[in-house]
């Protein structure tokens, strides 16, 4: 597939006046996250947390700095980055987690006869698609539902990160922070000259021309 | 058809009584008030087309210029603005048929271009309604720009001699610049409306110029000495308030988040800079119709 | 970056001037043992509201709140995983057949309360909601009238200089708002579009954000990252409005505030709240204590304050605190345009339609509006998430992002003594047993949402939208739990959200509400609030406080 906004960095952005100051510091913070930093999962759950990341949003190989989303769920629990709510089925927001990683690893041994990171992509994939439909019960879950695991910690804190990193508003053409400067088009089909340009058929080349004078102020 | 309506509303009015006079004044001295009037109106007619370009600009700008069609109001304001300032320096006494062209090519745009805007409301969810009639294409804006042909017409037509389409030229200008007045009036009204006349200076543009406008509607009607005085001196005022609007808008830029250094977007959608000299233009434009109108009686 | 999170502000005689980077504002302050006349726990929508109105009216308030007291301008950025500083993110625990997501969509921790976040959306109650029971057969009737709502109405949407249609096309006759509407976003116009392909009327929401500058305050610069916190100032959070006027008044706040307790005396009279800050346990005196917590936390509170007099809780003779609490159904159908739509630019929700609010010939009770949405990134993941996307379809799907398009309703769940707020096991950081909320939808509930998923999808079709699917599982505002009404039996406070138990003990929040209505709530808490303060006034001039 090719490129949808092409020559799109949100992060050319960084000086304009869409960017204040708190959003950089806030922002710099973010891209300075050590991919391999972990101070809650100890090495095994950390290298099923990083197999499990790579499966639910899968980043291109070619990528020079993919989005470090298992240092960025430890982070969330180390931080103690609650939601505000907890399911009384599941445990609070660590325990889950290593439970979780555990019970994924334990199918993973039963399965394949190997841990959930030496897992093939369908290989994982297969256990991960169980798990949402709540299929997987080995005693090493120990009371907790895979499914719940699965919709309320797996999905929210992978997807939750990497959406909230420059690299995927870059990749889903999305405008990025916006203050003090925000908009001024929005009508159908309209964008202002600091926003990513979709390179429909035909326009590609417009498109990264666009692009590429997104952060000219 | 204006002309007929004119025509019959001059018929139906009673005979203006200084006319006796003008036979009285010597033909040389009547040419140079005639043209020195057509020269001012060059010069109403030249800022008119001046925020008429700096705001089509703005707001086709913002726009993307996705119709290709929105260059054309760009082309025919700066042509007009060319047209006039020539206009201006040119003290001979007769018409000049370029700028003759020019300013029927700007009145045809603008009648163009407020059909588009007319359609770009029409077809908008809730059609005529409030909220198109604050963010859709605004009529105003083509409206300024037929309006600034038209003005370069009559000064045209005002230079080479008394009458205008039978009658009388500075009768028929201050009409012209009166109804301009009035409808740049509800444009400002509309948008300070729009804008919830949250400073109490908003009230000035919907306040000063309509009786401007009204008093120079009188005059067209029937000329009156006391009359055109206080008309003058609004007038004066309207004029100085286009410059002064100027001023007011600027601070409202900055006034805007990110002031001017977010200048992409408060110059857009800020309040217009190049909106408030428009009252000026058509001041100017209603001070010359008067200084004909005195000339005459003076003499 | 700021320290407003953990360290207080409002001290020394001063709190922050929100309108100004690094300003200040002058605050008179009551020592801890100088027994004010109001103590306000909560300075969000109804409290904060409360405390503005009351010390306009000369009386001497001390308003508490849990959270940072912010400066928009220079405390809030443009990114939602930070901005969650601004949710009420302490763990609480649900269950029920529907348990809640609380947190982000209905529950602030700041001073300001949830206004500092919410979508800024201002409507008035339907004026038969307010006697649901009678007029319209469900719920409960309000001790209230809607004529003298529809006044205290007027004075907020003035307060907060709400920017509105010209013509309101529902209900009966109601002033002009003071500011006139917004452009509307290509969103937005998908559903208007979808109204009038379908013949239902639809209008430019009334909202509580600026479309000309008032004030310090800037107009909206539709940066769009409104419920993670407005920093333009744009938005009119009670924060930003009622709270200035408030310290103006010679009224207290105090951030970083947690309210543990409130104490009576032997005559079973409040006397003063119990609170945590600056790392201390402390007690303020006070001759009236009002709660004002919102749905969770103010019967969280009076359950926590149990006593050996008061075993059960206060105000709590009925057995109501707790009771009751309402959600408004919050789904929404979501699909794909083809042409960009770029939600993320804007208000989220600049176009709305009451139709469903207003037509009775429905087979369910209660009503419901839809309006158009704004979703930033990890929200539209969430959204894709949900339908069980994940892996190279969720990455290919939000490639799509700028042409997804939504509309969502705000739907009216009725009350139910089964849908209860609690006290867990568990307590929190300063050692107080923290809520659990248990939810379950009833039937008419579940025909209701049924109705709306319909609706909304005949709208985005109409519009022109395909690929539709529907998010049946979110919800928004809580109401209920300490309900107003005409006694003490089947009700916790008065119409003057005065307890029936404890004279000088009242509640001002959501949680009055009997039922929640087919709107978002807080234009009716804060008329509520500005009612109580002008009763209090009333009853004060009497001598019958």
């Amino acid at each position: 597939m090719t490129e949808r906004f092409p020559g799109y960095d949100v992060l050319s952005k960084r000086s304009t006046p869409s960017w204040n100051q708190q959003t950089r510091t806030v922002i710099d913070a973010r891209l300075a996250t050590n991919p391999e930093a972990h101070a809650f999962f100890d090495s095994v759950e950390w290298e099923t947390l990083k197999a499990i990341c790579a499966r639910i949003i899968p980043q291109p190989a070619d990528r020079q700095h993919p989005v470090p989303l298992a240092a960025m769920v430890d982070e969330k629990i180390t931080t103690g980055a609650t939601d505000g709510y907890r399911d009384a089925r599941v445990p609070p927001m660590g325990e889950a987690w290593r439970r979780g990683l555990g019970a994924l690893d334990a199918e993973a041994m039963a399965r394949h006869q190997r841990s959930f990171g030496q897992l093939g992509a369908a290989e994982a994939d297969g256990l991960l698609s169980a798990a949402q439909q709540g299929f997987l019960t080995d005693p090493a879950w120990d009371g907790l539902c895979a499914e719940l695991f699965f919709k309320q910690r797996i999905i929210p804190d992978i997807v939750g990160a990497y959406y909230a990193h420059p690299t995927a508003w870059s990749e889903i053409g999305f405008g990025g922070p916006a203050a003090p400067r925000g908009y001024v088009r929005t009508d159908f089909d309209r964008r202002d000259p600091w926003e990513a340009s979709e390179a429909r058929p035909g326009r590609e080349a417009v498109a990264l021309r666009e692009n590429q004078r997104v952060g000219r102020s | 058809m204006a002309r007929r309506a004119l025509a019959d509303l001059e018929e139906r009015l009673p005979a203006p009584r200084p006319t006796a006079r003008m036979f009285r004044l010597p033909v040389r001295h009547r040419r140079q008030e005639a043209t020195s009037a057509g020269r001012q109106t060059n010069v109403a007619a030249a800022v008119l087309a001046l925020s008429v370009l700096a705001d089509s600009s703005v707001e086709h700008y913002r726009g993307s210029f996705r119709n290709p069609a929105m260059v054309a109001p760009l082309g025919a304001a700066a042509l007009t603005l060319a047209a006039s300032l020539l206009g201006a320096a040119d003290d001979r006494p007769q018409r000049h048929t370029g700028r003759d062209a020019v300013y029927a090519l700007a009145a045809l745009v603008g009648v163009v271009g407020l059909g588009f805007h007319a359609y770009n409301i029409g077809k908008r969810p809730g059609r005529l309604s409030w909220h198109n009639l604050f963010y859709g294409a605004p009529v105003g804006a083509p409206a300024a720009l037929a309006l600034a042909g038209v003005l370069g017409r009559v000064a045209e037509k005002v230079r080479e001699g008394e009458r205008v389409f039978g009658l009388s030229a500075d009768r028929v200008l201050a009409a012209v610049s009166a109804i301009g007045l009035a409808g740049t009036v509800g444009e400002a009204g509309l948008l300070h409306f729009r804008g919830a006349f949250q400073n109490p200076a908003m009230v000035l543009p919907v306040a000063a110029p309509p009786v401007a406008a009204g008093l120079l509607g009188a005059m067209a009607l029937s000329p009156s000495k006391p009359l055109g005085r206080i008309a003058r001196l609004l007038l004066r005022l309207t004029a100085g308030l286009g410059v002064a609007g100027v001023g007011f808008h600027a601070f409202g830029v900055h006034r805007a988040m990110g002031g001017w250094r977010n200048w992409r977007q408060n110059l857009i959608n800020g309040p217009p800079l190049p909106a408030p000299p428009s009252f000026s233009g058509l001041a100017l434009a209603g001070l010359a119709a008067l200084a004909l109108m005195r000339g005459r009686d003076d003499d | 970056m700021s320290d407003a999170a953990d360290q207080i502000r409002a001290t020394n005689g001063r709190a922050p001037d929100v309108l100004r980077v690094g300003g200040w504002t002058t605050m008179r302050q009551y020592p801890d043992d100088e027994e004010v006349d109001f103590v306000i726990v909560g300075a969000g929508a109804g409290g904060g509201t409360l405390a503005c109105r009351l010390a306009e009216h000369g009386f001497s308030v001390v308003a508490l709140d849990a959270g940072p007291y912010w400066r928009p301008l220079e405390d809030f950025a443009s990114d939602e995983r930070h901005q969650s500083k601004l949710y009420w993110t302490d763990e609480r625990i649900v269950d029920g057949e529907d348990p809640l997501q609380l947190g982000a969509n209905n529950s602030g921790q700041s001073v300001g309360g949830s206004t500092v976040h919410f979508a800024m959306v201002s409507l008035r109650f339907r004026p038969e909601w307010f006697k649901a029971r009678t007029k319209l057969g469900y719920g409960a009737d309000w001790p209230l009238d809607w004529r003298e709502m529809w006044r205290y109405y007027r004075e907020v949407e003035q307060t907060l200089k709400i920017s509105g249609p010209i013509t309101y096309p529902w209900g009966p006759k109601r002033p002009r708002y003071p500011y006139r509407p917004h452009q509307l976003n290509a969103a937005a116009q998908v559903l208007a579009q979808g109204a009038e392909a379908t013949g239902i009327k639809w209008t430019t929401t009334p909202l509580a954000t600026l479309s000309a500058p008032r004030g310090l305050a800037h107009p909206c610069v539709y940066r769009g990252m409104c419920v993670i916190g407005c920093a333009t100032n744009a938005k009119q959070s009670v924060l930003v409005t009622w709270l200035p006027r408030a310290l103006a008044a010679g009224a207290e706040i105090r951030d970083l505030a947690m309210a543990g307790r409130i104490e009576h005396d032997t005559r079973g009279r409040a006397t003063g709240v119990r609170y945590h800050r600056d790392g201390l346990w402390r007690f303020q005196k006070a001759r009236n204590v009002v709660v004002a917590g919102y749905a969770i936390e103010t019967p969280r509170l009076l359950l926590n304050s149990a006593s050996p007099r008061f075993p059960d809780g206060l105000a709590n003779s009925s057995g109501l605190v707790g009771k009751n609490l309402m959600v408004q159904s919050n789904q929404a159908v979501w699909g794909m345009h083809e042409r960009e739509i770029r939600s993320y630019k804007g208000p989220p929700s600049l176009a709305l339609t009451e139709h469903w609010n207003y037509d009775d010939a429905k087979d369910f009770f209660g009503g419901y509006c839809f309006m158009s949405q704004g979703t930033l990134p990890t929200v539209a993941a969430g959204i894709h998430a949900k339908r069980g996307l994940w892996g190279q379809r969720l990455v290919d799907e939000m490639q799509r992002y700028n042409h997804q398009v939504g509309v969502k309703m705000v739907g009216e769940c009725l009350p139910q003594e089964r849908n209860r707020v609690t006290l867990a096991d568990e307590t929190d950081r300063f050692g107080l047993p923290v809520a659990r909320v248990t939810y379950s939808y009833c039937d008419n509930d579940k025909r209701m949402i049924e109705h709306a998923l319909a609706a909304m999808r005949q709208n985005l079709a109409a519009a022109g939208v395909g690929e539709l699917f529907d998010e049946t599982d979110d919800t928004c505002h809580l109401n209920g739990t300490a309900r107003m009404g005409d006694n003490a039996r089947d009700s916790v406070v008065d119409a003057d959200c005065r307890s029936w138990d404890i004279p000088n003990l009242w509640v001002c929040d959501g949680s009055v509400f009997p039922t929640c209505g087919g709107v978002n709530p807080s234009l009716t808490i804060q008329a509520i609030a500005c009612r109580t303060a002008d009763r209090i006034k009333a009853l004060a001039a009497r001598g019958e406080l």
